[in-house]
């Protein structure tokens, strides 16, 4: 007998269905292609499967009901200029760029002219249709899907219409970054987008990968944004991502980072979360073989009623392994921030050097931050460290920056942006170290008007 | 220009200065001198705006305005400038952009010009000499790591670039070798002027040989029990402050 928990979902897939069910009415004879046949595989899947409540220990602080309870449509088509797109274009960065708007491609405002030598990127569909590429795709479509149990992943399988597919050749160190631009521009009628992307780094290869979720300025509505990235790392093979997320006020999203490391291989994440009523991102990887690196920096700041929820999981399953977690972040008005930072050192991961810290500065009586570090550590030779911490303002700071006169604002704004600065100086790219930091600034001034 | 009328303090019910009236007219030098726990910090604090100091009664007027009604920042805007004892260590704010964020802070607030970044690079360049300070602590968070020394020149390095109208030097004196003292005094020799105070409040007289004050002031239980010319610290550095506490407690209060 289903409990009323499992039912309380049961209308929100049904309208999921009858979206998928509207798309492929206009697929006109595509429906063969082995792209949609992954797509109907997931559909089909979810049927089965149960969206998160609180009940579950790992959603025991966000509640999804929310996100799920809109009617949603499908990329609605949007008038977008040039011009709209300018603030989110990265002074300085000379780089691949992609852009999407409510889930959909956008050729005529991307830039992607001749790639570098050793990169392609291409969509998914067409990954599927090549034979160089073809059977690597599925393999990391297989792996996504394998016994996957959350549902928005399987939701963001069955609904990415434009999936991404980027091939990053042996050796090839490709020094331009790829830029993805997320552009939410929701009207009246809430939208629903899906983002798959699927990378591959081949044996000694490097690339840069810079993620920004924005909204289209001017615009206002409720839309959900689900979005998965799938990162494959060969030996010696280097990632870095950036993800700069700054969705609107009723911006729902849900991200999902899928990460598998071979031998010596190094994936860094800075992700900067400002935007968004609710946020939730997962973050997770699995080292294959002794030697690799993983970093993961996080930087998070939520003010009125947002919601910002970072989860991450780290598997040290062989020896050898090094991972730095830093996230910091700022609550303020009624803003709830979570975080959750799952290490697991298994038995025969010895001499990993794993380090964890999550801070958060909560600078009103309303806001609220919920911080978990789990370590769990079956092995016996390791260095490991976790701390968190929950704190206000150093009141003497402010009063030293104003004895120099500085406003309390501005002192306030300074200290803060300081507080996140050990994030950020993590960015290598100074372009893109540059915009964060402006973002951050600009959300500050935001907050004090 | 600044005008003490019996000012009492108290902090956590405890009266600190019973009683304080001094008079700083425009370019002079006042020493504050006296035992450790007489009040002398407390009355820097009080003048540089510290919310946990409650002042019971009395008042202070700064250039005509009630200053104990003005902001910290508003203080520092109308151009007092305190040198702390232990000035605070900001991880992440990097020196040089804080000393450029509060020029022009100041600057704005006084009405004038805010300065672009070449202006501003000439005008630390030629503070910074003054004051004798390592460049690549600009680079570096605010007093984050600096020695003793380090901060002291830091704060003489914000003296120089903010010029203030009064400015108090709360035992800036205090933890430095004689190198270092000789350079905070310079800084303020240089910065005297017929228009611009000072308040040197210190324990020693050591920095007094190299800044000579035009008055100078001891400060024992709260209240300012002698007051001289230069020549009263030279007697405190030969006798001692048990002369004073003696003098002192033989009058009933």
């Amino acid at each position: 007998m289903p409990t009323v928990v499992q039912d309380r979902y049961t209308d929100v897939k049904a309208r999921f269905q009858q979206l998928f069910e509207a798309q492929q009415i206009q697929l006109n004879g595509h429906a063969s292609h082995p792209y949609h046949q992954f797509r109907q595989e997931a559909m089909k899947r979810l049927e089965g499967l149960d969206f998160p409540t609180r009940r579950d220990e790992e959603w025991k602080y966000t509640s999804v009901n929310r996100l799920l309870q809109p009617a949603y449509q499908l990329e609605p088509a949007v008038e977008v200029t040039e011009a709209q797109l300018q603030p989110f274009l990265i002074e300085g960065l000379d780089a691949i760029r992609l852009v999407f708007i409510n889930g959909a491609f956008r050729e005529e405002f991307s830039d992607i002219g001749k790639l570098p030598e050793g990169l392609t990127v291409m969509d998914l569909a067409s990954a599927l249709a090549d034979s160089r590429y073809q059977e690597m795709v599925q393999r990391q479509l297989d792996s996504l899907m394998d016994g996957q149990e959350n549902a928005f992943m399987v939701l963001n399988a069955a609904f990415a219409r434009h999936g991404l597919f980027i091939h990053v050749a042996k050796n090839a160190v490709v020094e331009k970054p790829i830029y993805l631009i997320h552009l939410a521009a929701p009207g009246d009628t809430p939208t629903f987008s899906s983002y798959l992307n699927i990378a591959i780094a081949e044996q000694s290869s490097e690339a840069v990968f810079i993620e920004g979720l924005y909204e289209l300025p001017g615009a206002e509505g409720a839309y959900f944004n689900n979005l998965v990235n799938r990162f494959r790392l060969k030996p010696n093979s280097h990632i870095h991502h950036y993800r700069l997320q700054q969705e609107g006020r009723e911006g729902f999203l849900i991200s999902n980072a899928d990460i598998e490391q071979d031998g010596d291989s190094t994936f860094s994440s800075y992700a900067i979360d400002l935007g968004g009523r609710l946020v939730r991102n997962n973050l997770a990887t699995t080292l294959n073989n002794s030697g690799t690196g993983t970093n993961f920096y996080g930087a998070y700041f939520a003010n009125g009623e947002q919601h910002i929820d970072n989860h991450t999981f780290i598997d040290h399953a062989m020896p050898h392994c090094v991972s730095n977690e830093l996230y910091k972040g700022i609550l303020t008005d009624k803003a709830r921030g979570v975080f959750n930072g799952k290490v697991m050192v298994r038995r025969d991961a010895q001499k990993t050097n794993a380090f964890q810290q999550n801070s958060t500065l909560v600078l009103s009586d309303k806001a609220q931050m919920d911080s978990k570090p789990q370590l769990e550590i079956f092995a016996d030779d390791v260095r490991c460290s976790h701390g968190a911490t929950i704190g206000q303002l150093d009141e003497s700071a402010v009063f030293y920056l104003r004895s120099r006169g500085l406003s309390d604002d501005q002192a306030r704004a300074m200290l803060q942006q300081a507080f996140l600065e050990e994030v950020i100086e993590f960015m290598k790219m100074e372009p893109v170290r540059d915009f964060a930091e402006q973002l951050i600034l600009k959300k500050f001034e935001e907050k004090s008007q | 220009m600044l005008t003490i009328k019996d000012i009492k303090v108290s902090i956590e019910d405890k009266e600190i200065l019973k009683g304080i009236n001094l008079e700083v007219k425009p370019g002079e030098v006042h020493a504050i001198m006296g035992p450790n726990g007489s009040g002398k910090s407390t009355l820097a604090n009080v003048l540089a705006g510290r919310e946990e100091y409650e002042v019971t009664s009395g008042s202070i007027q700064y250039l005509g305005e009630d200053l104990l009604e003005m902001e910290v920042d508003e203080r520092a805007q109308a151009g007092i400038f305190m040198a702390f004892q232990y000035p605070i260590e900001i991880p992440g704010v990097s020196t040089s952009n804080f000393l450029k964020s509060t020029v022009n802070a100041v600057r704005k607030a006084q009405g004038k010009e805010e300065l672009n970044a070449l202006q501003m690079l000439k005008l630390i360049r030629e503070k910074i000499q003054m004051v004798g300070m390592n460049e690549n602590l600009l680079k570096r968070s605010l007093n984050e790591g600096f020695s003793g020394g380090e901060k002291k020149r830091s704060e003489m390095l914000q003296m120089a670039l903010l010029e203030p109208k009064l400015a108090i030097l709360d035992e800036t004196d205090s933890g430095l070798d004689i190198d270092a003292l000789r350079i905070v005094a310079e800084a303020v020799n240089q910065l005297r002027n017929e228009n611009r105070s000072f308040i040197i409040v210190t324990h020693y007289q050591r920095l007094l040989d190299y800044i000579v004050p035009d008055h100078v002031h001891v400060l024992y239980n709260g209240r300012i029990v002698k007051s001289g010319d230069k020549s009263l610290a030279l007697e405190l550095e030969e006798k001692g402050y048990d002369w004073i506490k003696e003098e002192a407690d033989s009058v009933p209060a």
